[in-house]
């Protein structure tokens, strides 16, 4: 598949160009939401939203090569704002409350628990720093564009996140 | 013990690899991107080279009085705003300000000029870098003597080189005693970076636009779960904004109450341009934002044609006898059971109705009479079938025995009550 050719249809309005270049990671995109979202529903909601400002604004995408870093970056900012609205105003349904997918077998493992309680040790930042960089494998420059922050913050965010999280979990196990 | 937590995180992404996109996602994607239409569109360059044309001949004239008129048009906003702003902007309803100023990377910012009246200031703008635009502007806010205008909607336009950029931003309206007026905005370069700035310009209050009618409404509409109070309206030469308070519980029950609430000039709807609201704790107020009034006008209604509503159904429904029938809701709605199955995490119910419809007090009993209440609902997903859309959502409850019997105490949905209410002109 080449990104460039695709992104340069896409650029002059070719809807399934776009399609293809989105559904070739759509389990990235997807699970990249779901970290922020913490739901199907919502997660889906957001990239969404996120396809629609891609299509809209893609052709402010000057180097076609960063089209993926460039739409994951749009999805997490999107995330973002969802996630400030929302705690603006009270929209749940009733029906909907504590909403969760029970499809996803990996919210209930013991083991998601840990991880949970695990990253709630370490503040908000350094908690998506470390998913960005060890579930979803993104490099410290696509961190920081993400994150909008520069490269020495990121490294110092996962490198003081690590540290929080060896300070309490590291003695426990005595290696 | 580094390698430890790193081996923890280094399987928690083992797992989290895992999880994959709902089996809709390629559906979904492909339906939300059928109504996009991109921000910037292919135009024919012979169009830009005239534009351009028609400013030099319009900056060369400027000087003389004969253009003094024209020149108070906001050129080449034609393609951009349309309706009421345009037709404004055609008889020369706005200021010329005409300010230049320097962003980063080489991107010029000029305020073209603005319009404005009692309810709001339109700002229109242009950006421009022969060497092709990059990042994003924001215009953030306007402040001045007793002026403090937070930016609402906009529009822009870039042209095909990607060297011109004409915005438009509606703002809160702007005190009569501001004699100057400062633009907050904020720019976000290509390295994602975010800076501020900002640039002043001379605005002149005498030339705001007259406000054709402002006046009290003070009547109030009942509705199921309370009634909503308009206050006033404010009919300006851009907008028209009626706003009041709504006290109703279910307000949020159904996605959009206010949209069913219209303006009629002469018995017609005027076009709704948009409309908030928020509560506080003096209640929730609202605002309307509808399209400015014809002249002449001779009767204006506000009516009430839908809004969140309420029924108390008390029904029990035998799952086995209805199967997949659609079984009524009150009189005008329907609900659909799709599936019903007992899996380990309890029983789910699959069921779709309506858009607007949410139950209430949802539970399931077997043949002992044994009640499990509603403990949650996943999977919500719009449909279409037919044209008409639906909501099918999974219900789950929490026990392990499959039920017989499905009970809903109420319903809110969005119910038509064609109520008017007059305003004496």
């Amino acid at each position: 598949m080449n990104v460039v050719r695709l992104v340069k249809k896409a650029k002059k309005g070719n809807k399934n160009a776009l399609l293809k270049l989105i559904l070739v990671e759509k389990d990235a995109y997807y699970r990249l939401a779901f970290t922020y979202m913490g739901n199907s529903h919502d997660a889906m909601d957001a990239v969404e939203d996120m396809i629609v400002k891609l299509y809209e604004n893609i052709h402010q995408l000057k180097n076609e090569k960063a089209f993926y870093s460039w739409s994951k970056t749009i999805l997490v900012n999107r995330c973002k704002t969802i996630l400030r609205k929302s705690s603006d105003f009270q929209y749940m349904e009733q029906e909907q409350i504590n909403e969760q997918d029970h499809h996803n077998p990996h919210i209930r493992t013991d083991h998601q628990l840990n991880i949970t309680e695990m990253l709630s040790k370490v503040n908000e930042h350094q908690k998506e720093a470390l998913q960005l960089k060890y579930f979803h494998d993104f490099d410290y420059q696509t961190i920081a564009e993400m994150t909008n922050v520069s490269i020495g913050t990121v490294k110092s965010r996962i490198f003081q996140g690590l540290k929080k999280l060896r300070d309490y979990y590291g003695g426990e196990h005595g290696e | 013990m580094v390698n430890n937590i790193e081996k923890r995180l280094a399987e928690e992404k083992q797992r989290f690899d895992q999880i994959t996109a709902p089996e809709n996602f390629e559906a979904r994607m492909r339906e939300a991107l059928k109504p996009a239409k991109q921000k910037h569109k292919p135009r024919k360059l012979i169009w830009n080279l005239a534009t351009a044309a028609v400013l030099l001949v319009f900056f060369a004239g400027y000087q003389y009085d004969a253009f003094a008129f024209y020149g108070k048009k906001l050129l080449g906003f034609d393609d951009l705003v349309t309706g009421t702003l345009n037709d404004l902007n055609e008889k020369g309803m706005g200021q010329l300000v005409g300010k230049k100023t320097a962003l980063s990377n080489g991107t010029f910012l000029i305020i073209d000029g603005v319009i404005t009246d009692e309810n709001q200031l339109v700002l229109y703008y242009t950006l421009k870098n022969s060497d092709g635009i990059d990042g994003e502007f924001s215009p953030r806010r306007l402040t001045g003597f007793f002026t403090n205008s937070i930016a609402g909607g906009g529009t822009e336009r870039v042209n095909d080189l990607q060297t011109e950029i004409k915005g438009v931003m509606s703002f809160d309206s702007v005190s009569p005693f501001s004699k100057k007026l400062t633009l907050h905005y904020s720019e976000q370069l290509p390295n994602n970076e975010i800076k501020e700035g900002e640039v002043t310009f001379p605005y002149h209050p005498d030339e705001a636009l007259q406000t054709g009618i402002k006046q009290s409404i003070r009547k109030t509409a009942e509705v199921d779960k309370g009634k909503i109070t308009f206050r006033s309206i404010t009919a300006t030469p851009t907008v028209t904004v009626v706003e009041g308070t709504i006290n109703a519980d279910n307000f949020d029950r159904v996605s959009s109450a206010l949209d069913g609430i219209e303006l009629l000039a002469d018995g017609k709807p005027v076009q709704m341009l948009g409309g908030g609201h928020s509560s506080s704790l003096k209640g929730r107020t609202f605002d309307l934002r509808f399209d400015a009034l014809p002249s002449n006008l001779e009767s204006l209604e506000i009516a009430v044609k839908q809004f969140a509503g309420y029924k108390t159904l008390d029904e029990k429904i035998n799952i086995a006898t209805v199967g997949a029938e659609p079984i009524p809701l009150g009189d005008t709605k329907e609900l659909i059971i799709k599936d019903v199955t007992a899996t380990s995490e309890g029983v789910k119910v699959t069921i779709a109705t309506d858009v607007d419809v949410m139950l209430e007090g949802v539970s399931i009993s077997n043949t002992n009479g044994v009640k499990t209440p509603l403990k949650t609902t996943v999977n919500q997903t719009k449909m279409n079938k037919n044209g008409t859309f639906y909501k099918q959502r999974t219900l789950l409850f929490d026990t392990s025995v499959l039920p017989e019997f499905i009970t809903i105490k109420g319903m809110h949905y969005m119910k038509t009550y064609n109520q008017t209410i007059p305003i004496p002109l």
